[in-house]
């Protein structure tokens, strides 16, 4: 049985129960990966995967379910628990529906490759080639990961939508090192496999490992800090993160009551486009079927709008940003608009400072506040007269989020597409100038 | 279950060549309930059925899965695998597995008031009962966040030498965010707990009690908090504290495959080494274990998902560097049998070295003793924000409910005091140890694609000398 006749046989059961709002989502997912350290393939992994997500609303009572099976009697099971479910759940007197169609949807530019989709084994070959770049670009030892997929999802749901969408989906991610000590890493995403250059993000992570040998520790105190793509997209997701509805509605956010206010320096622009071409979360509609927009989220640092779903919208008197999440919104691709410096123009305004090249363990001491701290990793750098000198090691930054954003002084002009182990979000920045910034470290 | 597909995954992968295959068979179903400030924002329920297959050819590792639990599809997905490790094989480690017995075994997590007995009514009344104290308390929660979830999962474990394992355990947990708002101020805490076994566990946690205490003391500590003394002083860590920094430092660095590289792009390395094995790394009175045989614990399995029997590990004894996390091919790149610590969240996920339970084992003292020979300290009952390297050296924990202790006494609450330290200053500058065990839960993440699998961490109050405060 085809994807959408279980949708429908679905639908029209819930429906027939008293269902007020259904949708039903399939998705089918082959991807690969191919893993590698110390310069060699660990593994070879192949997914195939089926997911079945229904979503349910009777007077007011919200009932989710996702299942990994694709039958008429799954689909019959599904039914069947749901409306045993709903009877004994309580109703979210906050819920205010979902989308409505019909929708006319945009196909995504660039969000579909053949190449991607019939790559198999061949994806070795690129590993290889990155790693041998790396190698001859004055890495030891290289670590990393090699991802492509093809997705297909379908959406039905009570309000006039049916739709469907496919795409394919390419990630690199490579670290190099020259000891324990001196490392640098990239990552890159496409959803053409010919605009992902592997062998570049190789090149890049190691010439950082190898300037970045001999570390010392670092010292504590305000510095100026220029964020190389990779870290400054690490705090761009977690302020992503920051601007979902839901994450104001729960203490998640440092961005209540926030609207209209300056949330950031007036240089930062942030919009979040679904609609990107070649964006890695781009699609043609969000979970409740709402065609994706472009939405300027910070616009010169101020604050203007929250990311909605229908239902969140509702609440905030306002409409959806296609953002949907149908319990959270979610940001697709978040782009920081990019100013007018070279990197080079960046260290030259810096007299004594830090080059920062990668950040992780990101946390939050309180959301609501922004105060969260982030180590460093990777090539660390100190800046003297506009000049990249000693790396250093062992510090930590120990900041607010929207201090750190209103003293984000000087934007660059060559963005990153940034996606990685801690950065969920696709990011698409430049490097970064934040003035005064708060670095701590184990006291002796 | 579907175990003949399991064993046809095995044998067929052998006959298409390969020299080595496993499969693990997942059928997990599970509910969760949400609360979102006095609002049942949604309830719901998921299943999975899968198959994930591993294949070792000429020396080649290869990871398969599906949930299309269908003959003809998982023929030709074995036979891809195949052709991939074959390809693979001009840059591939070698992969060479420890000798390890296979077993034939059952085993599950007994329940006493059985998940499926509880309807979704009854869930989710539980967390009404906590938001109603909550409200009572009078006290400013601008921000609820409630949450209760279960599962059951009964997995499959077969491979080419024999194993056969088929584990059926039930989990339950409970996650909260709660914000506290005292003088236009506020202060947060997440916190989760979690056991293997049934419904009467979440019953004896008594939701109520936990969320009331915690926002008590959150209201006290914005109240009448004091700034923490800058000079250096003594920390009485309570268990919670004990339990992350023992997770940190003295649990993650000793995976083994963190330590020959594996992870090295992920969530990175680890600064000990194969050579530091033998060498002091704190005080003696600092042994630290991993032991995932802890009965209704959290990260409680009998064999790991290799099928290596589980057993308790001592990772630092009496302050001495002892032994490494293993699963069975970093053990036999190190020369060693694996003690049991391979772990994959999910059948679509390749098993890797994982904690179960992490915990320090406790000591001579009462908490009151440790106390009452401190003259200027700090007694952190809880954290908030923590955060460590990628090699486990530069850690931070600030604390949360925190208190000032003079001459021997606990005083008035200390607001945000930090631990900013290095591994060696940690586990050097405990001088005592005490006995009142606790456990807490939490989900341990790793691997890429993630892998957040649920540990216990823990261990009894610990006193630390001379510590300088970070700011």
């Amino acid at each position: 049985m085809e994807p959408e006749e279980i949708s429908s046989h679905i639908l029209n059961k819930l429906l027939k129960a008293g269902a007020d709002d259904v949708i039903v989502s399939v998705s089918k997912q082959e991807s690969s990966q191919i893993k590698f350290s110390n310069n060699l393939i660990n593994a070879t992994k192949t997914w195939e995967n089926i997911d079945l997500g229904v979503f349910m609303a009777l007077k007011k009572k919200i009932v989710l379910t996702n299942i990994k099976e694709l039958s008429l009697s799954a689909a019959d099971d599904v039914v069947n628990k749901l409306l045993k479910f709903v009877k004994s759940a309580s109703p979210n007197k906050e819920y205010a529906g979902i989308a409505k169609g019909p929708f006319s949807y945009k196909e995504v530019e660039n969000g579909y490759d053949k190449k991607i989709a019939s790559l198999g084994d061949n994806s070795i070959d690129y590993v290889e080639k990155a790693i041998n770049k790396a190698l001859e670009s004055g890495a030891k030892r290289t670590a990393g990961v090699f991802e492509n997929s093809l997705t297909n999802v379908s959406l039905l749901t009570s309000n006039d939508v049916k739709t469907s969408d496919k795409g394919t989906h390419s990630y690199f991610s490579i670290r190099a090192f020259n000891n324990k000590f001196a490392s640098g890493q990239k990552t890159g995403f496409s959803r053409i496999i010919n605009l992902l250059d592997v062998e570049k993000l190789a090149e890049e992570a190691a010439l950082i490992s190898k300037q970045s040998l001999n570390p010392e520790h670092g010292k504590f105190g305000k510095f100026d800090v220029v964020f190389e793509t990779l870290p400054f997209a690490n705090i761009i997701d977690n302020f992503g993160g920051a601007m979902s509805a839901f994450s104001v509605e729960t203490g998640l956010s440092c961005l209540k009551n926030m609207i209209g206010k300056q949330v950031a320096n007036k240089k930062i622009t942030v919009i979040d486009d679904g609609t990107l071409k070649n964006g890695f979360n781009s699609s043609k509609f969000d979970a409740e079927g709402a065609p994706t927009q472009r939405n300027i989220m910070v616009d010169n640092g101020i604050l203007k709008t929250y990311l909605h779903n229908t239902s969140t919208a509702k609440r905030f008197n306002t409409k959806t940003t296609a953002n949907a999440g149908l319990l959270s919104p979610e940001p697709t691709n978040l782009i920081v608009k990019k100013g007018n410096f070279s990197k080079q123009e960046l260290f030259e305004q810096v007299k004594n400072g830090l080059y920062i090249t990668n950040v992780w363990y990101t946390r939050f001491q309180n959301y609501n506040t922004g105060d969260f701290s982030t180590i460093p990793r990777d090539g660390i750098f100190m800046i003297k007269n506009g000049k990249i000198g000693q790396p250093i090691k062992g510090v930590r930054i120990t900041e607010n989020i929207l201090n750190l954003l209103k003293n984000t002084v000087a934007l660059g002009n060559k963005p990153e597409r940034v996606i990685g182990w801690e950065v969920e979000t696709p990011i698409i920045t430049p490097a970064v100038l934040v003035k005064d910034v708060n670095i701590t470290r184990p006291v002796d | 279950m579907f175990n003949d597909l399991a064993d046809f995954a095995v044998k067929y992968a052998l006959k298409k060549g390969a020299d080595y295959s496993e499969a693990r068979l997942e059928s997990t179903t599970s509910n969760r309930f949400i609360l979102k400030n006095g609002i049942a924002e949604a309830s719901g329920f998921d299943k999975i059925n899968g198959l994930g297959i591993r294949i070792i050819k000429n020396k080649t590792l290869g990871f398969t899965s599906t949930n299309n639990l269908d003959k003809e599809k998982i023929k030709k997905l074995i036979q891809n695998t195949i052709n991939t490790t074959e390809k693979a094989s001009k840059l591939r480690e070698e992969i060479n597995l420890s000798e390890e017995n296979s077993y034939k075994d059952k085993y599950e997590v007994k329940q006493k008031i059985n998940l499926n007995d509880i309807g979704p009514e009854e869930k989710i009344k539980l967390l009404f009962d906590a938001e109603k104290e909550l409200i009572n308390t009078k006290i400013k929660i601008p921000s609820r966040y409630l949450s209760l979830s279960d599962s059951t999962t009964i997995e499959y474990l077969t491979n080419s030498e024999g194993t056969n394992i088929l584990a059926t355990v039930p989990r339950v947990s409970f996650f909260y965010l709660l914000t506290v708002e005292h003088d236009g101020k506020t202060s947060q805490r997440i916190w989760q707990y979690g056991q293997s076994g049934g419904f009467e566990f979440v019953k004896k946690w008594d939701i109520p009690s936990i969320v009331v205490n915690e926002v008590r003391a959150l209201q006290n500590n914005l109240k009448f908090g004091v700034k923490p003394p800058k000079q250096a002083l003594d920390i009485v860590a309570a268990p919670q504290v004990v339990g992350i920094m023992v997770h940190e430092s003295g649990g993650h660095p000793y995976e083994a495959d963190r330590i020959i590289g594996r992870e090295g792009a992920q969530a990175g390395e680890s600064f000990i080494t194969k050579e530091m094995l033998g060498t002091r790394i704190g005080n003696k009175v600092v042994n630290v274990v991993d032991d995932p045989l802890l009965e209704n614990s959290y990260g409680f399995y009998k064999y790991d998902n290799e099928g290596v029997k589980a057993r308790r590990k001592y990772l630092i004894k009496e302050g001495i560097i002892n032994e490494f996390l293993q699963n069975r091919k970093t053990a036999y790149y190190m020369g060693l049998k694996s003690n049991g610590s391979s772990r994959s969240v999910n059948y679509d996920r390749e098993s890797i070295v994982r904690m179960s339970n992490t915990f320090m084992l406790p000591g001579d003292y009462t908490e009151e003793e440790l106390i009452k020979d401190v003259k200027l300290g700090i007694y952190m009952k809880n954290f908030m924000e923590w955060n460590i390297d990628d090699k486990r050296i530069n850690q931070k924990y600030v604390g949360a409910e925190s208190y000032l202790i003079k001459n021997g006494e606990i005083k008035e609450p200390v607001i945000r005091p930090v631990i900013e330290i290095t591994t060696p200053q940690l586990y050097e500058a405990i001088d005592a140890v005490a006995t009142n065990m606790e456990y807490h839960a939490g989900s341990c993440g790793k691997g890429e694609p993630m892998q957040a699998i649920p540990v216990w961490f823990g261990g009894p109050s610990i006193r630390l000398r001379k510590i300088r405060l970070g700011n």
